[in-house]
């Protein structure tokens, strides 16, 4: 009797929360599921569309565009994370070590995450004009010569991934951060008792010891990194000469400006299973250095 | 006699204008009334006007307007949205016929307008409307669209920098070569001539040099990118923002074009004529500004000219009262007032209106740019990048050609050469 009681419950609250689970069911899985659709079809502008097979991939493949945004892509993710994981380990020692107004610290640090990366774009964009921007002008205070920045090829993927790493390098400081604060004290007891010099600790007990914390970060930093987008759009479009033209850039250049959804969803298909590719990956190996 | 001559004149004025003002009294701005329609706008000086005046508009017909108005891609990607999914939702948007026309008429995206222009009221002066803008809004024999304002790249000018140089206002293309060279070894502080760069962007002013030049986008079915006057055009515009623009010209487009010129550390500028008020902003410029056209080439004078156009969509259920709203925004009186906000009328007849002619005398900078507007407005042409369906895409490649001769990556040949490629391939599918 208490069963069936128990079991008729857990009918009326499946029955309860179906139109919520159906309403994210929709939300989450049909844009999946009719961007799979469209990347087999070509759609012309006011046309129904075509069903055309592995048409858009086969094209995909053969462009040289494609291949330059995985490799901007893919540059990008790399420099970035990994000033932000040295950077953000960096500030989180520090942070862990302040003595004097450590929640007004805290607070500043984590001011540069609260701004939208459309503003960061926009004030950097200002920043580095190279012709009415401030960082040439300081530059020209020490008698450097003035820079292109995010005008030039060579400079633009280093100078975004600055821009990037400004922005999310406190957000990565803080988690690990958290990580630090979390450390067992009795590793760090028995190393003092062994007399065992900072460096050692560092590198021998403190950041082993880490690395669970440093893989979610990185986790975290790769959905969006490999996604990148924002900044890029307001600063660049991906430009100059397509050297910050990111897969996710070049997929929205295909679908939002020339209006070829077919081929656009083929690219954007592409972009997530690289990000989920990724990320299984590092949460893999999150797990074999879990301790 | 004198009597009797006067009479008959009276007569004759009656018997003209008599059936103006009766069309005038009879035509009913409230046939509408009640009706709700929806515009799609850029968030331009043109688009904002309407946004600015709907309650103007709304007083005159009793039609209810709702405005949505987007910077021009969200405005783009709004309303291929809408238009894909066949939805009544808007009734009447903006248009740029140099850029889409073709391939939203070919997605069946404009209603023929052609009809319509009939109903309009006695003060609207269909025909007063700029012939080559409605020849190129015209596509199939439909009327796409009804143009809003005419805009075409000038050369803006700093007199007082050329005349402590030396140099003379540019009277052909390669006078422009020369005269920024005199200006880098006079002024060294100043950018000698800056431009757009912005691969997007940069078809719309690099155009007038490969016309000027002698340039024709498509020779006998195939792309002219390459060819010697093309050529030709592609190394003078590089040369030009290589050796004397702006470091980082590659990232320039009409903003960082303006901002540069207005804070007077540029010596010439080839930007919009559009952009005028901006680059007149606080003033500092009024007093030493020239505006011209683009010198003259070896092809001769082929100034761009385009505009932005209202157009109505096909699954308007209200297109009477869109055409409505179409008429009101691209009448004479509306466009009169976008003049005096620097935006030029497509109509000659504005610089005639008293409001605009004192508006024009206030400062001479207004008068040479109605000029060079004027001037555009009878010989320009609206080819920016490949009249194709494809004229998007077709803009991109000519974009990479330029700015790999400007940062110096290819040489001029190989540049048009690989853009050519892809060019052929477009043009190819179009005639498919």
């Amino acid at each position: 009797m208490h069963i069936s009681a128990s079991s008729r419950q857990r009918g009326a609250l499946a029955v309860l929360a179906m139109p919520a689970v159906l309403f994210t069911a929709m939300m989450v899985v049909f844009p999946i599921l009719y961007t799979i659709w469209l990347s087999f079809r070509t759609a012309p502008l006011g046309h129904a569309t075509q069903f055309v097979g592995f048409a858009n991939y086969a094209q995909l493949a053969d462009s040289p565009q494609f291949w330059n945004s995985i490799k901007v892509s893919l540059t990008l993710y790399v420099i970035s994370l990994a000033m932000q994981l040295t950077g953000g380990t960096y500030l989180a020692l520090l942070l862990f070590q302040a003595k004097r107004m450590p929640a007004i610290l805290r607070s500043i640090l984590i001011s540069p995450f609260m701004v939208p990366p459309v503003v960061v774009g926009m004030m950097f964009l200002i920043i580095l004009d190279p012709s009415l921007g401030a960082a040439n002008w300081v530059l020209s205070l020490f008698g450097i010569a003035p820079s292109a920045w995010l005008a030039s090829p060579e400079w633009v993927i280093p100078t975004v991934a600055l821009i990037d790493t400004w922005q999310w390098m406190p957000f990565v400081a803080l988690i690990v951060l958290g990580g630090l604060q979390s450390l067992p004290p009795s590793v760090y007891e028995a190393a003092k008792i062994d007399g065992a010099p900072p460096r050692l600790v560092f590198w021998r007990i403190t950041l082993p010891l880490l690395l669970p914390t440093l893989a979610t970060a990185a986790i975290l930093r790769t959905v969006d990194l490999l996604r990148f987008f924002d900044i890029i759009y307001v600063t660049t479009q991906g430009g100059p000469l397509n050297a910050s033209d990111t897969l996710n850039i070049y997929g929205f250049h295909i679908g939002f400006e020339l209006f070829q959804f077919g081929y656009a969803s083929a690219l954007a298909m592409t972009l997530t299973a690289m990000v989920f590719g990724v990320v299984l990956a590092l949460n893999r190996l999150r797990r074999a250095i879990d301790w | 006699m004198t009597a009797q001559y006067a009479r008959r004149v009276l007569a004759l004025a009656v018997s003209i204008l008599l059936p103006i003002s009766a069309h005038a009294a009879s035509f009913n701005w409230q046939k509408y009334k009640g009706q709700t329609i929806e515009v799609l706008v850029d968030n331009n000086p043109i688009g904002k006007v309407i946004a600015t005046n709907a309650d103007a508009f709304e007083k005159l017909t009793g039609i209810t307007l709702k405005v949505d108005i987007f910077t021009e891609q969200q405005m783009r990607q709004r309303l291929v949205t809408v238009l894909d999914a066949n939805s009544n939702q808007i009734d009447v948007f903006m248009t740029l016929p140099s850029r889409e026309g073709a391939q939203f008429a070919k997605a069946g995206w404009y209603t023929d307008l052609t009809p319509m222009t009939g109903d309009v009221s006695s003060s609207y002066d269909f025909n007063g409307l700029s012939p080559a803008l409605l020849k190129a809004a015209t596509i199939n024999g439909k009327l796409t669209s009804i143009p809003m304002n005419i805009e075409g790249p000038v050369l803006y000018y700093r007199a007082d920098i050329l005349r402590k140089c030396h140099v003379a206002v540019p009277a052909t293309l390669a006078d422009l070569e020369l005269a920024a060279q005199k200006i880098k070894a006079c002024d060294p502080s100043v950018t000698p001539f800056v431009s757009r760069g912005l691969r997007d962007a940069l078809p719309y002013t690099y155009s007038a040099f490969f016309h000027n030049m002698g340039g024709q986008y498509i020779v006998d079915g195939k792309s002219g990118l390459c060819s010697p006057q093309g050529l030709a055009a592609l190394k003078l515009y590089g040369d030009l923002l290589r050796q004397f623009g702006p470091l980082g010209v590659v990232n320039y487009s009409f903003y960082q074009i303006s901002s540069l010129y207005r804070d007077g550390r540029a010596a010439m500028a080839f930007e919009s004529s559009n952009e005028l008020s901006d680059v007149m902003q606080g003033g500092a410029r009024l007093g030493d500004t020239g505006v011209a056209l683009l010198p003259p080439g070896p092809g001769g004078s082929h100034p761009t000219a385009i505009d932005w156009g209202l157009a109505m969509s096909p699954y308007s259920t209200h297109k009477g009262a869109a055409w409505y709203l179409i008429q009101w925004a691209t009448s004479p009186d509306m466009q009169a007032k976008n003049q005096l906000a620097g935006i030029a009328a497509p109509r000659a007849s504005i610089a005639k209106d008293r409001a605009v002619q004192a508006w024009l005398k206030a400062e001479p900078v207004r008068t040479q740019w109605q000029q060079a507007v004027s001037e555009l407005a009878t010989t320009g042409t609206s080819d920016v990048g490949y009249p194709i369906v494809d004229n998007p895409e077709s803009r991109q490649y000519i974009g990479d050609a330029v700015d790999n001769v400007i940062v110096g990556t290819k040489t001029p040949a190989a540049a048009c050469g690989a853009a050519d490629a892809s060019l052929n391939t477009l043009i190819a599918k179009d005639g498919g």
